[in-house]
């Protein structure tokens, strides 16, 4: 590992600080308790890390084999115009899911997995600094007539709500969603920043690899209190049943699959040399992922309600549990968790506002929709704000006020106006490209 | 079948690889332990992931091997690799498997700075030892103490 470790300038380093203390308040009690729980592991420290000696030529696109560009001025317009929505886009991202994360992060049941998220918080936060880096180390004049400082006010000044992207405007109703959020919407960061790897603009390509390390512990954190809890749910505990599970997965898989953007798009990534993966390739491999997920849960549910089958007769009985339904051995189907259609419950992309169920089923009549809708969503998800947004644009679109593609730029609507952070005066509202194609679900900035 | 004509593909170890690396341990050992495989491999994540490799043939863990790069520990200043958990499907030995896990984690281990790599091999374990031979470790002064407590 060859990592160089900067700061932004201080100003900016007080910004994101005075960030922290109010939307990451239990930073200090993690610093301070850090050694029980991570003993051996290197302290956390909010900086930027740049990974030195990786590739230096342009891996995709149409300038493959040209050297990567260092600087921002370096690129083609448009290009600089991606590569900066990207870096807002992500820095958005990482500020946003710490806001979202402090709302029930207090309601864990377990400390170590409480300590766990808290943790990854906290690497949320170097992420979004590391993203301030990549906007203040360099020159973006070419490509924006906003500044640096202007930008960094911006993104502290976002709020659930007013994100760029849905996944990071909906709230969290209980330490459910915090665990559930790791496994899966942190899995799409892990693609997006994999992807981002063999970036053409060099510093994000130097950007991620620490990232993506950093990645790999908060898919743990989402994955491990999972299983644990399934065989909990197993044993009939209380607490956490499989449903819970199964409508928080239903809950967030529709955003993580937005996140990679229109299914049409992504080319324009790929020609430029950002990504080599276009949206539907990559959302693809995502969704079959979550599939291995969801059917490792299913095994350590079966190992622990029945621990007298071997693993190939569990594996067995799983697989006739999905292919017949009904129940055997004692566990029924519906005890399970299954895979959302890919389709269900969306906003965004091609099936954004189709009124597709959550086994793929198509719906005619949105009240029929919305009360399919509410049967398969936690109830205190339904009881918010986004539900209701939603609820309320599909019935404009059932009654042809609005087409989807139009209704899906829509969403989400900017809920919150200024913010707390201390040195913001009003949110620059950003909007998503409007071909919705060549973004890959990343915004630009409005101008 | 030689090296070459196996499919099996040598990969970094993912979240998604619990199951199946506690399903091998289950082929290997006879016993589930699925809450042990979930604190080490989480333990092992949150510290070096890129240090971790599985052995993948037709989706399923063939192989897998556990390890980082250390320093300051038995005297030992420089930083030193260790590789601390493995193991290959009984029914996949000899193919090569092993040896190339061990490859891919001690490139990634000089590319960490290890000028060295060590494990600590159970004198009963002679297969084991066997390996470690073949792959060109050499018996290490280092000797291991242990008691009861
Ligand atoms: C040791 C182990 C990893 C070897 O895996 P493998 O894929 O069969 O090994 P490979 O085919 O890559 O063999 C590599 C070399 O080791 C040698 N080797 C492997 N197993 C051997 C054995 N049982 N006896 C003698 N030599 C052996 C091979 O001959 C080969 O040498 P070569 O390349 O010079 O011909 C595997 O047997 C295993 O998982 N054992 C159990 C591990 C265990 O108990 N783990 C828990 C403690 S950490
Ligand atoms: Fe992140
Ligand atoms: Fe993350």
């Amino acid at each position: 590992m060859n990592l160089t470790k900067t700061y932004i300038p201080k100003k900016f380093h007080q910004a994101v600080v005075k960030w922290q203390e109010t939307y990451l308040p239990d930073y200090d009690f993690l610093l301070d308790n850090w050694d029980r729980y991570f003993p051996r592991d290197t302290r956390f420290e909010l900086c930027a890390f740049r990974e030195m000696g990786m590739c230096n030529e342009i891996e995709c696109g149409e300038q493959k084999g040209s050297t990567k560009f260092r600087q921002a001025a370096e690129m083609e317009h448009q290009q600089g115009l991606h590569v900066l929505g990207a870096v807002k886009a992500q820095a958005s991202t990482e500020f946003g899911s710490i806001q979202q994360h402090q709302l029930t992060l207090a309601r864990a049941q377990e400390e170590e997995e409480q300590f766990w998220i808290l943790r990854m918080m906290a690497e949320e936060l170097r992420h979004g600094y590391q993203m301030f880096h990549l906007l203040l180390e360099d020159d973006w004049s070419a490509v924006t007539d906003q500044s640096g400082p202007e930008m960094v006010e911006e993104i502290l000044s976002m709020q659930t709500g007013s994100h760029i992207l849905g996944a990071f405007n909906v709230d969290f109703d209980s330490f459910i969603d915090n665990v559930t959020f790791c496994a899966l919407i942190d899995r799409v960061g892990k693609y997006q920043l994999s992807m981002q790897r063999i970036s053409a603009y060099k510093p994000m390509a130097e950007s991620m690899p620490q990232m993506l390390r950093e990645e790999a512990f908060h898919l743990a954190a989402g994955v491990v209190p999972l299983r644990r809890w399934m065989e909990k749910a197993a044993q009939d505990s209380v607490y956490i049943t499989t449903q819970d599970i199964q409508k928080a997965i239903n809950k967030w898989l529709p955003r993580g699959l937005e996140m990679f953007g229109d299914e049409r798009g992504g080319g324009t990534n790929v020609r430029y040399g950002l990504k080599p993966m276009k949206n539907a390739e990559a959302q693809a491999q995502y969704y079959q992922e979550v599939g291995k997920v969801v059917r490792d849960l299913n095994m350590r549910f079966i190992r622990a309600r029945l621990p007298e089958l071997s693993l190939a007769q569990a594996e067995s009985l799983l697989e006739k549990l999905l292919a017949d339904g009904g129940s055997s051995r004692g566990i029924s189907l519906e005890e399970l968790i299954s895979m959302p259609h890919r389709d269900f419950f969306r906003r965004r992309g091609v099936p954004a506002f189709k009124m597709v169920g959550w086994a793929g089923e198509n719906f005619d009549d949105v009240e029929a929709y919305l009360r399919h809708l509410t049967v398969h969503l936690p109830d205190g998800y339904r009881a918010g704000r986004d539900f209701k947004d939603y609820a309320q644009m599909i019935r404009r679109v059932a009654s042809a006020e609005l087409t989807g593609d139009e209704a899906a730029r829509t969403m989400p609507g900017l809920r919150r106006v200024g913010g707390v952070c201390p040195c913001s005066r009003a949110v620059r509202w950003v909007v998503e490209e409007p071909d919705g194609n060549g973004s890959g679900g990343q915004a630009q900035a409005a101008r | 079948m030689t090296e070459s004509e196996t499919p099996v593909r040598i990969r970094q170890l993912e979240d998604t690889d619990i199951g199946g690396i506690t399903a091998l341990d289950e082929k290997i050992g006879g016993q589930y332990r699925p809450e042990i495989w979930e604190r080490r491999i989480g333990y092992y994540l949150r510290r070096d992931p890129e240090a971790l490799v599985v052995a993948e043939l037709d989706g399923k863990v063939a192989g897998f091997m556990l390890g980082e790069v250390r320093s300051g520990e038995f005297g030992l200043e420089e930083p030193t690799g260790w590789i601390e958990v493995m193991g290959v499907d009984p029914d996949l030995r000899g193919q090569a498997i092993g040896r190339r896990l061990a490859e891919r984690m001690l490139s990634h281990f000089q590319n960490q700075g290890a000028s060295s790599v060590r494990t600590l091999v159970d004198e009963t374990m002679t297969e084991i030892a066997s390996f470690f031979d073949s792959l060109g470790f050499e018996p290490a002064p280092l000797r291991s103490f242990v008691k009861s407590l």
